[in-house]
């Protein structure tokens, strides 16, 4: 399963937004997967992305499923995003 | 232009409840007002082709900031709500302000953290520590974000709350303010 960020909108910065995206993939895109579905997050053609946004989504997803991976991070704000979740909340991968 | 729009924030957020600028068009009154106008700042950055920053970080850290003052007072500001939001990219620098009317850091973080006694403190907390004023809620990354983000792109903020200033480039210091701000006030610049 590849997950298009770029489908959420290419300005990902609010918690609140992330939220209703994380609903939204839940409902239409992640039920009934299984826990060890090979999930590709991709963020090819994301512009800006801020961690309040990607913790609700790229941090849940990362800590429900045992097999997730990260593509086309090149961004400098996808690399910032994602260094600071790293550091400073539950993202392991 | 610069000068004047950090002057104009200052009165935005200095003023008296009944003598707020509600009118001027860098209030934000509600989120979708400041998306709207993010989005417009984006288009203005992403059109410069001296600009020599990187737009991508400065908007996020933007971003970050903003949501932040709905995110920690939603139904909680003191008078007026929403921020007061403007910015200029005149050649090849850059100006951003932001400032609300809200609790203030040090009020937010006492939820998490009773025993915070000041607002330097509150400050340095918020910038260093995995922290957030939205407790239970998992959050907290935010500032840190922008603190790092701050220092490697080279860019300067000053962040003002209460009786405090964190002056932020390669190093963060924090200072007392000459005035004190009933709120936050951000001024980023490259």
């Amino acid at each position: 399963m590849r997950i298009e960020l770029k489908k959420y909108g290419e300005v990902l910065i609010s918690r609140p937004a992330g939220r209703e995206a994380f609903l939204a993939m839940t409902a239409y895109t992640l039920n009934d997967l299984p826990l060890n579905e090979k999930i590709e997050i991709d963020f090819k053609d994301v512009k800006v992305l801020a961690p309040s946004w990607a913790d609700e989504v790229v941090t849940k997803i990362a800590l429900k499923y045992t097999d997730v991976s990260l593509l086309n991070t090149e961004n400098s704000s996808v690399q910032a995003t994602l260094k600071t979740l790293r550091e400073y909340s539950d993202l392991k991968i | 232009m610069i000068n004047d729009l950090e002057k104009l924030a200052n009165e935005w957020i200095s003023s008296t409840p009944q003598n707020v600028d509600v009118k001027s068009e860098c209030y934000c009154q509600t989120r979708d007002i400041f998306q709207a106008r993010f989005d417009r700042m984006l288009r203005a950055l992403f059109e410069k082709t001296d600009f020599v920053g990187d737009p991508y970080i400065i908007s996020a850290i933007v971003g970050e900031i903003g949501n932040n003052s709905f995110d920690h007072n939603i139904g909680n500001w003191r008078d007026v709500p929403g921020v007061f939001f403007a910015y200029d990219f005149t050649g090849d620098s850059a100006l951003v302000v932001i400032a609300d009317r809200g609790q203030g850091v040090l009020k937010t973080l006492q939820k998490a953290k009773p025993d915070l006694k000041s607002d330097d403190e509150a400050l340095t907390v918020a910038f260093t520590e995995r922290i957030s004023g939205r407790a239970p809620e998992s959050r907290g990354n935010g500032l840190k974000f922008v603190r790092e983000n701050i220092k490697n792109k080279k860019m300067h903020l000053e962040f003002y709350s209460g009786n405090a200033k964190a002056d932020l480039n390669d190093e963060m210091i924090v200072v007392e303010a000459e005035n004190n701000i009933y709120g936050c006030f951000a001024v980023i610049k490259i």
